[in-house]
């Protein structure tokens, strides 16, 4: 795997802390073992590629918390896999709504655990190309004049030019010419391919 | 010298004139004064003789001289012609004419008449002293001087007055006198006493009759009369009667009572009367005599009336006429009462009913005595055998121990208890062979104490029966305390025990399988907690060990990181089994054990099983611990126990407070008062001041699902290490529940 690629660990047990730490270190991943979610939560960088483990029962914030404390920073989600000594069910449904990738038991078995961590890095991955995609198609949106994006939206909703035309108060001809300029400035081709961009963006509605 | 012969013939002429005087004595005194006693009547007149018997007596004890006494009889009565008196005159003249007596004494009324007529005649101015002769009489002679006497009254008044008190009730009276001078003058006397009286009776006078007349007319008296017997010296056909010899037939014939005012008549038939007694005139007469002898002229002694005189009844006419004597004035002299035993005896009769009541009374006590004693005997005996009875029924036996002479005496019940076959003697030596070996100490030291003490003791000894059943048998002792303190008698009982020793180690037992299921249902509780213990170490155990067969698949591998996952198993390991020991520890069943406790450790030992389940319930603990290591004595088991059950209850009590507000907090230190005290203090609701009594109560619970078993329980196990359990409100809300227990000193070289 890459070197990139941080576990941040979280465990109030220093045993259980330390030797997945080993573990996962002599699997060749970054490891970040806290002690506490507190700790953890200081020196959480989102840009960091990696995932979080995290105990469930841990003294002043437990796992599930510092899932939902996780989700809420700079509306990245951080992939979590969770750890745990007591695996009750409505826990783990929690966890597992909440997004975490697994929700696995101690004593954890090293398979489960890179398995696991693999399939975080792997979300962790997507997710960080979905989020450098979205940022560029957002930066291209972003050069858009303001016509240019009232265009985009009518063309998005399926308004035909005329129509646009007529709901802006222009004449087709205009719409054309902003609606060329605009899939240059995008670099799409195909309306198809705009609509699939606009829903990424969530400007479909 | 002339003037001492002068001296001396005085002397001479002196001494010559007191001999003479003295030989002058002498010779009067070597010759008797002469009496005369004369007697008007014969010998056997009564009257005269008894004061004449009377006169003679004291004569002849009070004389200081030598005393002569003749008697001569005038017999008058029976010789009344007129030359008796010259006959008899020249009798007692010739008889008495040349050694005439130097006082004549007469006795008799007409002896009197006679001396005075023929006294020159016989012995010329003799002195006389005469007797028997009323005022009256003696007031119609013409008493010549040298002649006196004794005045004797007969008292007719006073002797009706006699018969009225005894006869109250009669109404007639009947009067009897002769024909002689002397009744004639009673006749006369009679009727003027009885017509001065107050009383008016209705009167007969029986006087001048014939004798055999007279007989008739008494005999046909009625009953109810009183009849007065005067004199008959004559009757009316001229016979010559003694008076007192009359009043014996009279009497014997007469219905009704008869009364005198003589004394003579007394016994012979008549009830009694007024009389002077006739041995006091004649006793009051030779004392007359005797001072004329002495040289007394006798013309200065004056006539005397008698004085000694009284009421006098026959008690036998009494008797017979049933005439009470409760009637009789007081002082009246009884005769002829046969002296009863008492009056004759009174001191010894009194002595003897003395002796004899106190005897009765001695013999009494003595036979109530008895009777009680039997009766205490019977009601001991039966107390005996109720006790017994009892003592058997409740299976108990009874013993006493004279340790002096080492006797032993048991109730037959003891054979029971202590197995003894029927044969054998009940000793001390029999009885201590069953014990046990091993309580024989134990049983001696016990007896020990209880005789020095004189304090009641018990120990609880085994027996040994001969089937090899062992028993428990509990000795109480006590004993009498005697005066130095230490006692030799020694008594008690023995009672079979068994029962209630096998109860107790039921009990026991049962408290034990109580207290270990309660630490199995906290663990129970706890299980997740604790499986999380477990699984932490486990956790890292895998991890370790498959971090190091990664390490080791590497090509070349970290040697020391492998070491170190290495030694991280170890750890782990041991932490492991640290909780399962824990674990086993509090769940294994066994008996109380007694070993050094350091409290700290067991504070942090506890408080790790709980580790994960304080994290669950979101609950924040501290500790406070003493610096130095706390040591008590007692059962880790059960102390871990009761704080377990402490901690539990605070955490349980917090499930209503606010997240960040739950915290315990658990101290430990050592009090000024020698104890070791942990404390647990939570947060929560507190105790609710109306149960507070009652939380230590079995099964009385707070909770929704409590068993009201865990403080029960930690209060009994607190207090078999003889410390207490507290539970209070805390400062600033929350409770506080701890117990202390008493310090033990770190031994030496430990810290």
């Amino acid at each position: 795997m890459t070197d990139t690629f941080t576990v941040y660990l979280v465990d109030d047990d220093a045993g259980v802390l330390k030797a997945l730490s080993r573990l996962l270190r002599a699997k060749g991943y970054d490891v970040r073992p806290y002690s506490s979610p507190q700790l953890f939560l200081e020196e959480h960088d989102v840009t960091v590629p990696g995932c979080a483990v995290l105990d469930v029962s841990m003294p002043g914030l437990d796992g599930l918390e510092l899932q939902r404390a996780l989700t809420a920073t700079n509306g990245f989600h951080r992939p979590v896999l969770f750890v745990t000594g007591k695996g009750d069910i409505p826990t783990s449904v929690r966890a597992m709504k909440a997004g975490a990738i697994d929700f696995l038991t101690k004593p954890v078995k090293d398979v489960d655990l890179f398995e696991a961590v693999s399939r975080a890095e792997a979300r962790d991955a997507e997710l960080r190309r979905l989020h450098s995609e979205m940022e560029s198609i957002q930066a291209k949106v972003g050069t858009l004049t303001p016509r240019e994006r009232e265009v985009l939206t009518h063309v998005v909703a399926g308004r035909l030019n005329k129509q646009i035309a007529g709901d802006l108060g222009t004449v087709e001809k205009t719409i054309k010419v902003h609606r060329s300029r605009m899939m240059e400035k995008l670099g799409i081709r195909t309306v198809a391919d705009l609509v699939r961009m606009a829903e990424k963006l969530n400007l479909t509605k | 010298m002339a003037a001492s012969s002068e001296m001396t013939g005085t002397r001479i002429v002196w001494w010559s004139v007191v001999l003479l005087s003295l030989l002058a004595v002498e010779s009067r005194a070597a010759e008797p004064q002469r009496v005369l006693m004369l007697h008007a009547f014969n010998y056997s007149f009564p009257a005269t003789t008894l004061i004449a018997d009377s006169a003679r007596k004291q004569l002849l004890e009070r004389s200081e001289r030598p005393v002569e006494i003749d008697a001569d009889f005038l017999d008058l009565a029976r010789n009344t012609d007129a030359d008796y008196e010259s006959r008899i005159t020249t009798f007692l003249r010739a008889k008495y004419g040349k050694r005439p007596p130097d006082v004549v004494i007469t006795l008799g009324s007409a002896a009197l008449p006679f001396i005075v007529k023929h006294r020159d005649e016989i012995a010329p101015n003799v002195p006389v002293v005469f007797t028997s002769v009323s005022q009256r009489n003696y007031d119609s002679l013409r008493i010549p001087p040298n002649i006196t006497g004794i005045i004797s009254e007969f008292n007719l008044d006073r002797t009706l007055a006699l018969a009225e008190r005894l006869q109250p009730e009669a109404r007639r009276l009947f009067v009897i006198a002769g024909s002689g001078e002397v009744d004639r003058r009673w006749q006369a006397n009679a009727r003027k006493v009885i017509e001065d009286r107050a009383r008016k009776f209705e009167v007969t006078y029986l006087f001048e009759r014939s004798y055999a007349k007279l007989m008739e007319e008494v005999a046909a008296i009625p009953p109810d009369s009183i009849v007065i017997y005067l004199t008959i010296f004559a009757d009316s056909e001229g016979n010559a009667f003694v008076p007192a010899h009359v009043a014996g037939p009279l009497s014997a014939r007469s219905p009704a009572p008869v009364y005198a005012p003589y004394d003579t008549y007394i016994g012979n038939g008549v009830v009694g009367g007024y009389v002077e007694t006739f041995e006091s005139v004649g006793s009051r007469a030779a004392d007359m005599a005797l001072q004329i002898l002495a040289g007394t002229d006798p013309a200065t002694i004056a006539p005397q009336s008698n004085s000694g005189q009284a009421y006098r009844v026959d008690h036998r006419a009494m008797a017979r006429w049933k005439l009470h004597a409760s009637n009789l004035p007081p002082d009246t002299a009884v005769l002829f009462k046969k002296p009863t035993i008492w009056t004759e005896y009174r001191g010894v009769v009194i002595a003897a009913i003395a002796i004899v009541g106190l005897q009765s009374l001695v013999l009494g006590a003595l036979l109530l005595q008895r009777q009680r004693r039997l009766r205490i005997e019977k009601l001991l005996k039966e107390s005996e055998e109720r006790m017994t009875f009892a003592a058997s029924a409740a299976n108990i036996g009874l013993w006493q121990f004279d340790r002096q002479r080492n006797e032993l005496w048991a109730t037959e019940h003891c054979r029971a208890l202590f197995g003894i076959a029927r044969g054998k003697p009940l000793t001390r030596e029999v009885l201590l062979s069953a014990v046990h070996s091993d309580d024989l100490q134990t049983a001696a030291q016990a007896l020990e104490r209880s005789g020095e003490a004189g304090q009641p003791a018990f120990c609880d000894v085994r027996i040994v029966l001969p089937g090899e059943e062992v028993r428990w048998i509990r000795m109480r002792s006590r004993s009498r305390l005697e005066g130095d303190g230490r006692s030799d008698h020694l008594g008690g009982i023995f009672v079979d025990i068994t029962e209630q020793k096998s109860a107790e180690a039921e009990i026991a037992l049962q408290r034990l399988e109580v207290e270990h299921l309660m630490r199995v249902s906290v663990l129970g509780e706890l299980s997740g907690s604790i499986a999380h213990e477990i699984n932490q170490p486990l956790t890292a155990i895998l991890s370790n060990a498959q971090a190091a067969l990664y390490l080791l698949a590497q090509e070349a591998p970290d040697l020391v990181e492998i070491r170190e996952a290495l030694e991280e198993i170890v750890h782990e390991d041991d932490r492991a089994g640290e909780v399962i020991h824990r674990l086993r520890g509090l769940l294994k069943k066994g008996e109380r054990k007694t070993e050094h406790v350091n409290i700290n450790d067991l504070v942090r030992s506890t408080i790790s099983l709980l580790n994960s389940e304080l994290i669950g319930r979101d609950i924040d603990i501290k500790f406070n611990l003493e610096n130095r290591p706390l040591l008590a004595r007692g059962d880790s088991v059960q102390l871990q126990q009761v704080l377990l059950n402490l901690v539990m209850n605070a955490m349980d009590a917090m499930a209503s407070t606010p997240l960040e507000q739950r915290s315990i907090l658990i101290s430990t230190r050592a009090s000024e008062t020698g104890t070791v005290d942990v404390l647990v203090k939570d947060r929560g609701h507190g105790i609710n001041p109306k149960v507070n009594g009652r939380l230590f109560e079995p099964f009385y619970t707070t909770k929704d699902h409590g068993l009201g078993l865990g403080l029960a329980l930690c209060s009994t196990i607190v207090e078999a290490h003889q410390g207490r359990l507290t539970l209070v409100n805390g400062e600033g809300g929350g409770a506080v529940a701890g117990f202390s227990l008493p310090v033990q000193k770190p031994a030496f070289g430990t810290a």
